[in-house]
């Protein structure tokens, strides 16, 4: 990995020669909520930001993505049209830590047996810029998944702001690219700057309540019924936040848009474990039919089921379900049950 | 170039209509483009997404045997939206194919054994993709004794009556039992629960294998009913049902515990069920 | 106090088995949030707080007891209270079932006007009301705050403060001090018809279809609701403005008459889509058309757009 620093000065101008270059999606402000999106003047960026409020999944999975076009002459006649093209290059910038990790607990989903085009090709033509965070917020608990705040894993680029520098790692060889967006403007010295990186994780580590997972996989293993499960899923509404806020979740549904007269498409959209139709079968069986199973399998899920499939982290410990859960179901409440015996 | 997108279907025509019972239909169907047979070279038990272009997808067995070239069969029960406009379809008329999906009933570890499939109502569909595969005439020496106990709610929603009734019993070493739930007016053959009809006839557990599928009820007892026999957990093999839409482990709806049904399934011997959590 | 108020009224209810569980506040992740706590036992009783950011109305929970030979215990402030008879109208949970424990309410703080001003990432200690102030002691530190400067929206405008259904009223009646005035409404009705246009498109393309708020709200009742229905598919599933402007705009029409303006909706949307704005406008244009009060209000006034008489003038027909 090849470090240096930008200063601060000139760090807009960088990234203005990359906008010259692709598309930059970064975090803006956009009607009271801070969200990825495309953007129009550099200026316009928030660097300062604590959490999107939507996780940056929708850049490589998004919420609704027109599969293929469909003519059908009453079924007798049939042409599928794929698009040639997925997406153009583009470039993301401004990512955290957890939610560098949550591309990274996404990618064996979609990139591993049956890699999936959608996924892939958006993944391929994506740019990732890392931001390390400078603050955290009270809903944060990324350190309880062995991720630091600060950390690069997951970028092509990172940054970390340090004063009135930035300390740039090129992790990976598609970050070269952007770091040569202008010759000579990344300075290699890096004297101070890791001692003040590793300065700046250790206050915004302090700044993080700490949640002890140790345990809490071993208890999941062996029991499927717990008590706490019941507890927690009558407070549930069956509402889907959770699910959409949440940057690994993945799961997805498949329809027909159909106008009418044969012409549609098909398109895939995000789906959640938390609506009673979500596993309700044509004739009516439901293998989980009330709240507590669906609570369940989500939590299952972010603590146990996603490591025994991929070995890699199912919760990043971003927060947006305990900021967002419209009745405070509480990940981190729900992991000290977990640890109480509940 | 663009790569390979495994949710795109490949083209077919229905190229035969069966009505095997008032809500059962089977389709043959063919691709258009004869190529795809080389790659998509389907194992008994193994599963596909059927497109009806306009209305979506339904995730349904390949009920045709490898062995039987060509063409691929799917036994369709009328039970929503996508299987009530297909069971209007005709020959001549197109659908979508993508898969296979899934694992496969263990037809190598079933070597050199008796065979005893217990099926109920529609369920009779994935088996008969192994049934057809262990009694073709090139595989037929690999196996021993083969028995099918098949049951439905009456004579009329029996189906494959052409295998249950002519063709399988005509096989050497093949043995078929056929019961109904209810007396009906001019039934003669044997009355009662498939469970039942299994503890009646009481099949000696040594070197067979059971392959069951049906309505979970069903499934329900005669595991229990084998079990009892003295049916050891390997020797038991059922084919699950959920509901699907990517096929390919991603869409995350037929997960039971850490497993994708679609992917690791839908084929589970009863000793992997027991490990699962009862989600299905 | 209150508190210890609630915790003596359920303890009774629960020791003499007049109620099969009770759904009140517990304690939230921080200082500015509650949860839902369902208590069933004496020994659960201790769960039970109240806060002046109990802003979460709880009567739809009794929903997951549809059928059930059951009375269940809801805590309920006045707005909150609209929805119990909401439930009770539409026949989906009899009042019989129902054990209300009504708080008469001054106010809820707004969580997040709060937190601009004043750290509440601690556990909320306790508090204390003196006339128009707040004192709150949380862990992170005891603030000081002018009510009325941090109140909810929907608290400025209330016109119910005391619960108008109740088995027990926990306080003295609180008169209705405010009205109604409508501003917000009033102020997207002032638009021109393409920046009213523009305004919603804005927020309806914000909607991730999450229905957090047909989940909460409770003249949201039916059974099977279309929008999940896949046959006949009114409204895909796709997340873009058509479909979810058919989703927001049919939804906003099936309450309508029934919205008992609790606020629910735009509380819980993620994407601060002011979506009882909507629901607002119909109460608004109703209660001019009809002469009717925000529905849930008045128990003897049924559902305005589900009532029936002879002498409907049928100016239309």
């Amino acid at each position: 990995m090849r470090k240096g620093y930008i200063l601060k000065e000139s760090f807009k101008t960088w990234l203005g020669a990359i906008k010259e270059k692709f598309p930059l999606i970064a975090p803006v402000q956009d009607d009271g909520l801070t969200l990825f999106k495309e953007v129009e003047k550099v200026d316009d960026i928030v660097l300062d930001y604590g959490i999107t409020r939507m996780p940056p999944k929708d850049l490589f999975f998004p919420q609704t993505e027109k599969m293929f076009r469909i003519k059908n002459k009453n079924n007798v006649a049939i042409e599928l049209e794929s698009p040639e093209k997925v997406t153009d290059e583009l470039v993301l910038f401004g990512v955290h830590s957890c939610d560098l990790k949550s591309i990274l607990a996404l990618d064996p989903v979609f990139t591993t047996r049956f890699p999936d085009r959608y996924y892939q090709e958006r993944r391929d033509k994506t740019y990732v810029i890392g931001l390390s965070c400078t603050k955290a917020l009270p809903t944060c608990f990324c350190t309880a998944y062995g991720i630091n705040p600060t950390d690069a894993d997951g970028a092509d680029v990172h940054l970390t702001e340090l004063g009135d520098k930035y300390l740039v790692e090129v992790v990976t060889e598609r970050g070269e690219k952007l770091a040569a967006a202008i010759p000579g403007i990344i300075f290699e010295d890096t004297t101070n700057l890791e001692a003040e990186k590793a300065k700046l994780t250790e206050k915004v580590k302090g700044e993080i309540k700490f949640i002890d997972l140790t345990g809490v996989k071993e208890v999941l293993d062996e029991n499927f019924e717990l008590p706490l499960w019941e507890k927690w899923a009558q407070k549930c509404l069956g509402c889907g936040i959770c699910t959409y806020v949440c940057p690994t979740c993945h799961c997805f549904d498949i329809n027909d848009f159909n106008r009418g007269d044969g012409v549609g498409e098909r398109f895939r959209c995000w789906d959640s474990c938390m609506f009673s139709d979500f596993t309700r079968m044509a004739g009516g069986h439901n293998p989980r039919p009330t709240k507590k199973e669906r609570v369940r399998n989500r939590f299952m899920h972010k603590l146990k089921y996603h490591l025994d499939r991929y070995n890699i982290v199912g919760c990043v410990g971003c927060g947006r379900c305990v900021q967002r859960c419209p009745e405070n179901i509480d990940i981190r409440a729900i992991i000290s049950d977990i640890k109480g015996g509940v | 170039m663009a790569l390979e997108n495994p949710l795109l279907p490949h083209i077919a025509t229905i190229t035969k209509v069966i009505d095997e019972t008032p809500d059962v239909k089977t389709f043959q169907m063919v691709f258009d483009d004869p190529g795809v047979f080389d790659v998509f070279k389907q194992k008994p038990g193994q599963v596909a997404q059927i497109s009806i272009f306009g209305v979506g997808e339904a995730t349904i067995s390949i009920t045709s045997s490898p062995t039987r070239k060509g063409m691929l069969e799917f036994s369709i029960k009328k039970v929503g939206r996508l299987t009530s406009v297909i069971h209007q379809m005709e020959p001549g008329m197109k659908v979508g194919i993508r898969g296979p999906y899934g694992n496969h009933f263990p037809y190598e570890m079933m070597k050199g054994k008796d065979l005893l499939f217990i099926g109920g109502g529609i369920g009779l569909a994935p088996l008969r993709s192994l049934i057809d595969f262990v009694l073709a005439p090139e595989n037929r020496q690999d196996y021993g004794k083969v028995e099918i106990l098949y049951g439905a709610r009456s004579s009329a929603d029996l189906c494959f009556k052409y295998d249950l009734f002519d063709n399988w019993p005509r096989q050497p070493d093949t043995k078929v039992y056929v019961t109904i739930d209810r007396p009906e007016e001019g039934w003669d053959g044997h009355v009662g629960f498939v469970p039942a009809y299994l503890e009646e006839l009481n099949p000696n557990p040594q070197n067979k294998v059971t392959i069951t599928c049906g309505p979970p009820i069903m499934i329900k007892f005669v595991l229990q009913a084998l079990e009892k026999m003295g049916y050891s957990e390997d020797q038991v093999v059922t084919t699950l049902e959920l509901k699907m839409k990517c096929g390919i482990g991603k869409c995350g709806r037929c997960n039971i515990g850490s497993k994708f049904v679609c992917v690791d399934g839908p084929v589970f011997t009863l000793r992997e069920l027991k490990k699962l959590p009862p989600e299905f | 106090m209150l508190k210890e108020k609630i915790k003596s009224t359920v303890t009774e209810l629960l020791e003499n088995k007049r109620i099969d569980f009770v759904i009140g506040y517990g304690a939230g992740s921080d200082a500015g949030t509650v949860r839902p706590a369902f208590v069933k036992s004496v020994e659960e009783v201790e769960q039970l707080i109240w806060s002046p950011f109990a802003v979460n109305n709880l009567a739809k929970f009794v929903m997951d007891h549809l059928y059930e030979n059951i009375k269940i215990g809801v805590i309920v402030k006045g707005c909150d209270s609209r929805s119990v008879i909401r439930l009770v109208q539409d026949k989906v949970f009899p009042r019989e079932n129902f054990y209300v424990i009504g708080v008469p309410c001054k106010g809820i703080l707004d969580k997040n006007k709060v937190a601009k001003d004043f750290d509440l990432s601690g556990d909320l200690v306790d508090f204390t009301e003196q006339g128009d102030e707040v004192i709150l002691k949380t862990s992170k530190g005891e603030f000081k705050l002018r009510k009325e400067d941090y109140l909810l929206d929907k608290c400025y405008r209330c016109e119910t403060p005391t619960p108008v259904v109740y088995d027990v009223l926990l306080g003295e009646e609180v008169a209705p001090f405010r009205t109604d005035d409508y501003e917000d409404v009033k102020a997207i009705e002032n638009l021109s018809v393409e920046e009213k246009s523009r305004y919603w498109d804005k927020q309806f393309e914000k909607c991730i279809r999450c229905y957090a708020c047909r989940n909460v709200c409770s003249a949201c009742n039916c059974r099977d609701c279309v929008f999940d229905m896949a046959e006949p598919n009114w409204v895909g599933k796709a997340a873009n403005l058509s479909e979810n402007t058919a989703f927001h705009l049919i939804r906003a029409w099936h309450v309508a008459g029934r919205c008992v303006d609790c606020g629910e909706c735009s509380r819980v949307c993620p994407m601060g889509i002011p979506v009882n704005t909507l629901n607002r406008k119909m109460i608004k244009d109703m209660k001019e058309l009809f002469a009717v009060e925000t529905p849930g209000k008045n128990p003897e006034q049924g559902p305005v757009l589900g009532t029936f008489r002879t002498d409907d003038p049928e100016e239309f027909m």
